[in-house]
């Protein structure tokens, strides 16, 4: 017994030191994005942006002398890649993960960074992200129940919708957006009319439109994301359904307008502001210089999103003077207006980002938007 | 229900477009799921293998359209410009379809079945591996080859392009089913599905029929992957896999090496999903579609229209 004990203190006091000797040189940051899949283009943006930061602030010095050294793991999208890739950045020794684009992704990963103590920052809006309970996430956009009240609200006190149904498919964001909506809706005396859900991918969507014709809507709110969401759009006015089409904060994105064709103007979309419309300088330079690198714009605000969240993670660590991440995680759940590239960044102490910025969107004949609701 | 006789008209008016709508819907998807069956059915009729490498091969048809679109003649549509891009893109399509029976079929012909069909789910990942290093891991958006033409029969919205897609296929359909019932290579493939060294001691050479048929095989699913990419308009590098799960479900119920099966197969299938989707529930249409696959393998394993073969030993 008592060998027993002596061998698991050696083995711990070993442990502890190779801990202490292995100090690394530089400060790993992972980044979990769909680099391949249906949602590629967004994440090769949170990569790409991710890689430009990296390189601004090794440039000027790095993180307490460290450069970092930004490691890439594809998660396709899929929840099963998700939770390979955050078991593969843990083992890489990552003290923070930048991603995933998708609520189902950043779900799926979020338990083993808790457990390894890795802070991680996600565009990701479900609600249910912040009701784990894990120190380690931070939302570096605003959560579904917020983009639900200003749709509600936009549908009934401006629109003046009387007959609203509402689409979303089976991920985490879009089954949470599609549930805030229709009890936003309802909440504000609204009629839902139909509540449906499509399979993402699936391409063919005219059975569910033809039957949601038959319900007479005077708007077709979509909560999933663009690649099923101009498809949507151009099948619907194939069908002669001339109900307004409202897409969610996902189908910000340059596909959706190609998706759609024709199609594509006079629908709306809800989201907050598009990267070209930032007023802040700090936005402005680092679309400069996203463009100078990739000679071309982000995909949408989502890349911008998750960089301030990891300008928010190594800002807590140089306050602090210290790469621990509970202690980062500490300051940042009292984090007050800290200059973003996308607004003001404040963390409530569960980890949302406070605040909200929605706005409404029309599509105009070249694809440009024009703001037609402002709260 | 008191309605007015007005009202009570009108309503089932209303339902009947919506059905005639679920029809059309579910009859173009159909057409486009029965050229991709025919595929399957063809080879599996002859070497008796599952070819998982047909719905890449259409995925593939899909990008090769695109880029022989966008690299000759870069923007325009005439009906000129849509014929050559589907011949084109069939002729593609049809000469890897050989290659890929060259390479990974030929010389497992004598193994055992096993083999061969885990030389196709090899295949299939090679083919969907190598449109995403070539044409990227992106959506691409295909162009419009056809003209955005709808029409409004009485409530009932039918575009140009499905017209097209349920005209094409059904000739394409008739037009085999004469080549296989009627024409000397014809008989020669059907000779060779009942048995291959009995063919060959006729005379027949069973590695053209092959070739024939591969080529006859992708030919199509190269059309249905055009279709796809007509009527959708977005493609992706792995969709091959979804349309090639439902054709191998259509060539199934169909019963499987049976060609007028897998016509039959696929237009069921389509027309299953969009009248389950629309009535029933659209969350619940995929897993209606494997109940009703389910259903037929236990009811009559051997498809609606195949027939029951006593096994050879």
């Amino acid at each position: 017994m008592l060998r027993k004990k002596s061998l698991f203190v050696s083995l711990l006091s070993l442990s502890l030191v190779a801990g202490t000797a292995y100090a690394e040189d530089t400060l790993k940051v992972g980044v979990q994005a769909p680099i391949t899949g249906s949602y590629a283009n967004e994440g090769q943006g949170i990569d790409n942006a991710t890689r430009l930061m990296a390189e601004q602030i090794n440039a000027k010095g790095g993180v307490l002398g460290k450069q970092i050294e930004v490691i890439t793991c594809d998660d396709e999208g899929t929840a099963m890649k998700a939770a390979i890739c955050a078991k593969d950045l843990v083992n890489k020794g990552v003290k923070m993960v930048i991603g995933s684009y998708t609520s189902t992704c950043a779900e799926a990963a979020q338990a083993t960074y808790y457990r390894a103590g890795v802070l991680q920052t996600s565009d990701g809006t479900s609600d249910t992200l912040t009701e784990h309970g894990y120190w380690t996430f931070f939302r570096n956009s605003f959560p579904n129940s917020a983009e639900a009240t200003f749709a509600a609200d936009y549908f009934i006190n401006n629109k003046k919708y009387q007959r609203i149904a509402v689409l979303s498919d089976f991920s985490s964001y879009a089954d949470g957006l599609g549930t805030a909506v229709v009890d936003a809706v309802k909440a504000a005396g609204g009629e839902v009319v139909a509540s449906e859900k499509v399979k993402a991918g699936a391409q063919n969507f005219t059975p569910i439109l033809t039957q949601l014709k038959s319900k007479n809507p005077d708007v077709i709110f979509y909560a999933g994301y663009y690649s099923d969401g101009g498809l949507i759009r151009a099948q619907q006015k194939a069908l002669g359904i001339n109900a307004d089409f409202v897409g969610g904060d996902a189908n910000d994105n340059p596909d959706f307008v190609k998706l759609a064709g024709p199609a594509a103007e006079g629908a709306y979309l809800i989201n907050v502001p598009t990267p070209e419309i930032l007023p802040y300088d700090l936005a402005k330079d680092f679309l400069n210089a996203y463009q100078a690198k990739y000679n071309m714009m982000p995909p949408s605000i989502w890349t911008l999103l998750n960089v301030d969240g990891m300008r928010a993670f190594v800002h807590a660590m140089e306050e602090n003077q210290s790469f621990d991440t509970k202690k980062a995680a500490d300051y940042l759940h009292t984090l007050k207006d800290y200059p973003g590239i996308t607004g003001p960044i404040s963390f409530a102490p569960d980890g949302n980002r406070v605040g909200s910025g929605y706005m409404a969107y029309e599509i105009q004949k070249d694809g440009s938007y024009k703001i037609v609701y402002n709260q | 229900m008191r309605l007015p006789p007005a009202l009570k008209v009108l309503l089932i008016r209303d339902i009947m477009d919506i059905f005639l709508q679920q029809l059309v819907n579910g009859l173009t998807i159909g057409s486009m799921f029965a050229l991709i069956a025919l595929g399957y059915t063809m080879v599996y009729g002859v070497m008796k293998l599952i070819n998982f490498a047909h719905g890449d091969l259409v995925a593939a048809s899909a990008f090769v359209g695109l880029f022989i679109f966008a690299e000759l003649f870069g923007s325009g549509t005439s009906i000129f410009i849509a014929i050559a891009v589907f011949l084109l893109s069939a002729v593609v399509i049809a000469a890897v379809g050989v290659l890929l029976e060259r390479i990974a079929y030929r010389p497992l012909r004598t193994a055992p079945r096993l083999s061969a069909v885990v030389s196709a789910l090899g295949a299939s990942m090679v083919i969907q591996n190598g449109i995403m290093l070539i044409w990227g891991p992106q959506m691409k958006i295909f162009p419009d080859l056809i003209p955005q033409v709808y029409w409004d029969i009485g409530g009932v919205v039918i575009s140009l392009i499905q017209v097209l897609i349920m005209v094409l296929s059904l000739a394409l359909m008739i037009a085999l089913y004469i080549f296989i019932e009627k024409t000397k290579i014809g008989t020669a493939i059907r000779a060779s599905s009942i048995d291959q060294d009995a063919a060959r001691l006729m005379g027949i050479n069973v590695n053209n029929i092959i070739v024939t048929i591969f080529v006859i095989g992708t030919s199509l699913g190269a059309v249905g992957g055009l279709f796809i990419g007509l009527y959708y308009k977005g493609i992706t590098f792995n969709m091959g896999w979804q349309y090639g799960l439902y054709a191998f479900v259509a060539a199934i119920i169909g019963g499987i090496g049976n060609i007028p099966g897998a016509m039959l197969g696929g237009v069921l299938l389509g027309l299953f999903n969009a009248f389950i989707a629309g009535y029933v529930s659209s969350t619940w249409s995929d897993a209606f579609t494997f109940i009703l696959l389910i259903v037929i393998l236990i009811v009559r394993p051997t498809g609606i229209l195949g027939e029951r073969v006593a096994e050879k030993v």
